[in-house]
């Protein structure tokens, strides 16, 4: 009897969990009958891009590690509170007011693919171009104390782009994206740095070879309920990752044959699922894949970051350069 | 002696022991740690430009001629995120700003803690447009 009344009580949990294992949901259509995807679709920090050794293969985080991740961000919220009102304390760092936290979620890397959620090692090629290039310098990724040219400042502090997928990477504020649709066409928009791809759906093909972007050449088709974008004709010139600029951790700089396919589904009414596959044989000796779930919120605003015109910090860091080699001659 | 209100604070090893947090730029590239501002005066104009808004104040010196510094904040954006408006901060509102003059020289500082003058802090955080009402 009591055998027959697990059985009785397992049997439901099963198909429960099948049944939320195989998604039915449909999403509505555009009145021309493509998969609506259309809306604000802003991004959540919180998930790291690579998955810390201890936690393996496992892609979502335990209870424990859960509640502690809440615990964390609870303290952090309060320590927000206390900074914009009590406190006197005076930092370096950028008051904590000036960055979003996002709300934490059990996924344990932005990385998926490979199944360690880590980077898979870059190739013999990209190590050694890491450590010579611009005669031994480097690429401009985080500050590293040069300011002779502007070119030694990455191309985020220079308010020109963070690439299609440093553009979609939560970071610490202007994490909006919108999705509009017209026939034959997908837009998609990132507050972070303004940027606008114009993505045809009707099989043309991508530009001359020769033409290259900091976005790439977009070209998109459906499978499914699946929206696939490939894009390539990339410049060597950006960076993948959470600044497109190579700051310690993200990915950094990737060559011209960089070949980038995003997977758009929406998995319910309120989240859509954001994958993209970089497969850059010159860079990685793997391609490795990112899952972003994004969150619909019909509230959000995507504001305007005119980014380059007002920005005084690169004058600043320039003339404070200087000011400090004159210091030094005297 | 130069006679904008500079004081060097007391116990500089405290005030770094806060980890700097990515902005748009690092700190370090732009200001110096070694000379920090404290400044009071009264706000002639609020710059909303990305990447950063700057607020302006006439800082009055001891010698009785005035200084317009620079205080750099946080991007529009995410102010308004936060709750600031343009109704937050008036013209000819007196305000005190702890912060970092710029490597340059020139009167431009950071704004690590701005308040008004009642001590009440600047930014006021909490209400954020973006969240729907539910989770306000």
């Amino acid at each position: 009897m009591i055998m027959r009344a697990r059985l009785a009580l397992f049997i439901p949990i099963l198909a429960g969990m099948l049944w939320a294992q195989t998604p039915q949901w449909n999403p509505p259509k555009t009145a021309w009958g493509d998969p609506d995807l259309q809306g604000m679709w802003p991004g959540n920090m919180g998930v790291p891009l690579q998955r810390p050794e201890s936690q393996g293969t496992r892609t979502s985080l335990t209870d424990a590690e859960f509640a502690q991740k809440e615990a964390r961000a609870k303290q952090q919220a309060d320590a927000d509170r206390q900074s914009t009102a009590a406190s006197d304390s005076v930092g370096i760092g950028p008051p904590s007011y000036w960055v979003e936290r996002g709300t934490p979620t059990r996924q344990t890397s932005l990385i998926i693919d490979p199944p360690n959620g880590r980077l898979p090692p870059l190739t013999a090629e990209e190590q050694e171009l890491r450590k010579t290039a611009r005669g031994g310098k480097g690429f401009p990724g985080a500050w590293r104390g040069e300011a002779d040219s502007y070119e030694d400042l990455n191309i985020y502090y220079r308010c020109i782009t963070r690439g299609v997928l440093g553009s979609i990477i939560p970071v610490i504020y202007n994490n909006g994206n919108e999705i509009l649709q017209a026939p034959g066409l997908v837009i998609m928009r990132n507050e972070m740095i303004h940027e606008t791809r114009v993505i045809p759906l009707d099989g043309r093909p991508h530009l001359n070879s020769a033409i290259r972007q900091y976005m790439g050449d977009s070209r998109g088709h459906w499978e499914g309920n699946t929206l696939v974008i490939e894009t390539t004709n990339f410049t060597d010139k950006d960076a993948l990752g959470s600044n497109g600029a190579g700051y310690p951790g993200d990915p950094g700089h990737h060559s011209a044959d960089l070949k980038l396919t995003e997977r758009l589904t929406r998995v319910d009414a309120g989240t859509l699922n954001y994958q993209a596959t970089v497969d850059d044989p010159k860079t990685w000796t793997k391609p490795w894949t990112i899952l972003i779930v994004l969150k619909r919120n019909e509230h959000y605003q995507l504001l305007e970051y005119a980014c380059h015109e007002g920005n005084i910090a690169m004058s600043d860091i320039l003339s404070g350069a200087r000011a400090g080699e004159q210091k030094e001659s005297k | 002696m130069r006679t904008w209100v500079l004081r060097i604070a007391v116990g500089v090893g405290l005030l770094f022991a806060t980890i700097p947090a990515w902005a748009h730029h690092a700190f370090e590239a732009e200001f110096d740690k070694n000379k920090p501002v404290h400044l009071t005066g009264k706000v002639t104009d609020m710059e909303w430009i990305n990447p950063h808004s700057w607020i302006h104040i006439d800082v009055t010196n001891p010698d009785g001629t005035v200084t317009n510094w620079m205080v750099e904040c946080g991007s529009p954006n995410i102010m308004l995120r936060r709750g600031f408006t343009k109704r937050s901060l008036e013209t000819g509102t007196e305000i005190t700003v702890q912060g970092y003059q710029a490597k340059n020289g020139t009167f431009r500082a950071n704004g690590s803690s701005v308040t008004f003058k009642d001590g009440k802090k600047l930014f006021v955080g909490g209400s954020n447009p973006d969240l729907p009402d539910e989770q306000k």
